[in-house]
């Protein structure tokens, strides 16, 4: 075998270029945080629509949701950055905050690339937050209603608490699956993680180093899952309603 | 003056099955009414229709003069309290929590007004220790405490309970039967479906036997459990001493 | 159920009013991409150049519609790829993923130790990564190069195994999770009672504890495939001429980069829900009373 994957320099390569993986990884981190945080505005209320709308806008809801959920990430995201008339909003300048160089990423990957991963998440979303709310029992909502809470009240006050607490399990799962997707972004050029890392093993310098590069990106990735998902754990701990086995 | 509660020929159908097949009965304010009747006789929809958990097809049905189908759904519940078999508590507040969610929400009461009132009506079921515990670590008993608690904690005119015990461990159904017998003294007027015999002869002032829908019979207690009138009646009652 | 370890939910159906409309498309969709393929390996073209130009004729001058015809062929081609790198990839996963979920469970601390740890990295880090290091970091191309056959006749060429591989080994990490939490829903006291008649334990996993577990699996499974059909647009990236990239090339060539992108969302579309529908089917068709999960959907 004349080729050896870990050698020594090509480390000593992705150590000297360490903060070009960082500037990727911000943007990772935004993408990631931008998406869910979309994905959470219209998610829930589409959950709502999918449990308690009827009619037309119902039947609008679940469309598209099937239509976001049915298609691979990746069209999506060059759906919408080729069919979307993104503003032209240039280079945004990132990182000056931060110990790391500043640096631009084109704005209209980075939007394209939010709007497809936020609303495909939406649409996972709202899968999640339907089945927490069909998973509270009738009676809680007869209950509040019986007391003369209005329906909008009822749901409001006794079943959206109890769902949103049901839909951490699910979100955790969203977290991961968008988190690991933000990678697809590379197909339109957003320079996020991968897409550095893969400039960086592409470059001639680069070239020997492809396996140590990956892997610390890869590795980097896991650690975010990981870390993320401990975290969320803790979160489900302390909002879990006592259940009087374990307390 | 009107009766509190009166039924006026109602008729409930659910698909092509007649639940309710014309009930005419009224009572008068601090009265304790106990339904009675094999499953399926159209009990606990009787009681869903009066605050309209269940909306009926035909007839009436008027509180205090008015009636039910023209008044505003949440006003209406806001007078009539409900007991529910399930006990439906809600899950993720207190058993304080339980209480104040109506006097905040509906009753537009301020936060530390509506504890106190919540406190005094757990004082009241005897649950002051478990204000803070969460419906999962309560027993059967405490949380059906806790379910009577927040229907009086609106202050209703009128009290439904729908089988109260019979999601209970025998040993468990006293302590819910005495707090309810403390509410009838107090003169709280109450419609109690329940298969509780011995509640039903020594609280209520009327006891109804419903059977297929219809009232089979209706009186005194004394009266139906030592001297009913109809075959149909022995019959049950006699089913339910074997 | 909650499924933590799942890819999320099933994609759902379409409000029922649209279903007979549907189906139809389904219908004109499969016998047309059936005798493409069809087309494509006896090269009988009086069969589809009729239908082409049936298909044309249809499109009555409405442009996009010619252009979708005009790059069906190819489309066509692209999804055969994406069908088979899916159901390879998948079935070899799930023979990885039996194992590996069996050593989870049952398996010892070091077993169980090495099922999670390769279950974990696998399922915490993104799958053009892996692809990546498959590809461009590791020499597999070359090693696969070398095997006598390969991009010879009904063979495909390298990049194509290598895609296999990713997906593979992606697939059997998440395969092994659902099966486990599949496994794990079977009542523990089955396994006693088949050790209680004389069945080894590895017998008893084998004949009492699988067939019902699997059955259970189902549901899961088929979210699998589906997310297969899709993130095998990945492949892409590795220079696979599979659906996306096939779209992907008719678009740098005509410029028309939505256009042609709209279609193969279609294609994937279809791809999906018409898996959706077959696998519902097969659940119910494997169905034991009381055992699996198709009686508890609404």
């Amino acid at each position: 075998m004349d080729i050896l994957p870990l050698q020594a320099g090509d480390w000593a390569f992705v150590g000297t270029n360490w903060w070009i993986l960082m500037q990727g990884l911000y943007v990772t981190v935004l993408l990631t945080v931008g998406s869910l945080l979309l994905g959470f505005l219209a998610g829930f209320p589409g959950g709502a629509i999918e449990v308690y709308g009827r009619g037309p806008l119902r039947s609008v809801v679940r469309g598209v949701g099937v239509l976001l959920r049915g298609t691979p990430i990746v069209v999506l995201i060059v759906l919408f950055f080729f069919g979307v008339p993104w503003p032209d909003i240039g280079a945004v300048p990132l990182g000056g905050l931060l110990p790391l160089p500043a640096f631009e990423i084109n704005g209209q990957a980075l939007l394209a690339s939010t709007a497809a991963l936020g609303l495909r998440s939406a649409a996972y979303q709202s899968q999640v937050f339907r089945g927490a709310i069909r998973s509270i029992d009738e009676g809680q909502l007869e209950a509040a209603r019986s007391v003369g809470l209005s329906k909008l009240e009822a749901v409001r006050h006794v079943v959206v608490p109890q769902a949103l607490r049901r839909s951490i399990p699910g979100f955790q799962n969203e977290f991961t699956i968008v988190l690991k997707d933000t990678s697809i972004a590379f197909a339109v050029g957003l320079a996020e993680l991968l897409t550095r890392g893969f400039e960086l093993f592409t470059q001639p310098a680069g070239q020997t180093a492809v396996v140590e590069i990956i892997l610390t990106v890869s590795a980097i990735y896991f650690v975010l899952t990981f870390l993320t998902n401990r975290t969320l754990d803790r979160v489900e701990n302390r909002f879990a309603i006592p259940t009087g086995e374990s307390s | 003056m009107a009766r509190l509660l009166a039924f006026d020929d109602v008729h409930q159908a659910f698909g092509d099955e007649d639940v309710l097949r014309g009930i005419s009965v009224g009572m008068d304010r601090t009265d304790v009414e106990v339904v009675i009747g094999p499953s399926g006789s159209g009990k606990s929809t009787l009681l869903r229709c009066v605050n309209r958990l269940t909306e009926f097809d035909a007839g009436d049905i008027r509180l205090d003069g008015e009636s039910v189908t023209a008044m505003d759904v949440d006003a209406l519940r806001r007078r009539v309290g409900m007991v529910f078999q399930g006990f439906n508590l809600f899950a993720h507040r207190t058993a304080r929590g339980n209480v104040t969610l109506g006097l905040t929400e509906v009753r537009d009461i301020p936060r530390g007004e509506a504890r106190r009132i919540a406190d005094e009506n757990l004082a009241r079921v005897g649950l002051s220790a478990q204000a803070d515990s969460y419906p999962a670590e309560l027993s059967g008993g405490q949380k059906q405490r806790v379910g009577i608690a927040r229907a009086l904690a609106m202050e209703p005119e009128l009290l439904l309970f729908d089988e109260p015990t019979s999601a209970l461990d025998p040993e468990l159904i006293g302590e819910v039967l005495e707090v309810m017998r403390g509410l009838a003294e107090e003169g709280m007027t109450m419609l109690v479906v329940s298969h509780e015999m011995g509640f039903a002869r020594s609280v209520a002032d009327t006891v109804t036997f419903l059977d297929d829908g219809v009232v089979a019979e209706r009186g005194p207690p004394e009266q139906l459990f030592e001297h009913p009138e109809r075959d149909r009646t022995r019959e049950f009652l006699g089913e339910l001493d074997t | 159920m909650t499924d933590r370890e799942g890819r999320g939910v099933d994609i759902g159906d379409l409000p029922g009013a649209r279903r007979l409309v549907l189906v139809a498309v389904g219908v004109l969709f499969w016998g047309w991409l059936l005798a493409r393929w069809l087309h494509d390996w006896v090269l009988a073209p009086d069969v589809t150049g009729a239908a082409a130009g049936a298909l044309e004729w249809l499109a009555g001058g409405v442009e996009f519609a010619a252009f979708t015809a005009a790059s069906m062929p190819a489309l066509a081609a692209g999804a055969w790829i994406t069908v088979y790198l899916t159901v390879l990839s998948i079935l070899l996963g799930l023979v990885i993923a039996v194992p590996l979920a069996v050593a989870r469970i049952y398996g010892g601390p070091v077993l169980r130790w090495i099922a999670l740890s390769y279950t974990e990295l696998i399922r915490g880090t993104p799958l053009l990564a892996q692809l990546f290091v498959l590809y461009f970091g590791l020499p597999t191309t070359r090693y696969i190069r070398d095997i006598p056959g390969v991009g010879e006749g009904v063979v495909p060429y390298a990049a194509i195994w290598v895609a296999v591989i990713g997906f593979t080994i992606n697939s059997s990490a998440y395969q092994a999770e659902y099966i486990r939490s599949a496994l794990q829903s079977v009542d523990p006291g089955q396994l006693v009672a088949a050790r209680s008649v004389g069945l080894s334990r590895l017998e008893g996993i084998r004949y009492v504890v699988l067939p019902q577990g699997l059955r259970y699996a189902i549901p899961g499974w088929t979210n699998e495939l589906v997310y297969l059909v899709k993130y095998s647009s990945l492949a892409a990236f590795i220079t696979v001429p599979e659906l996306f990239r096939a779209a992907r090339n008719i678009g740098s060539d005509t410029f028309r980069v939505l256009d042609i992108y709209l279609v193969a969302a279609l294609f994937y579309l279809s791809l999906v829900l018409t898996l959706s529908v077959a696998m519902r089917r097969f659940e119910a068709a494997v169905a034991i009373p009381g055992v699996g999960s198709a009686s508890e959907r609404e």
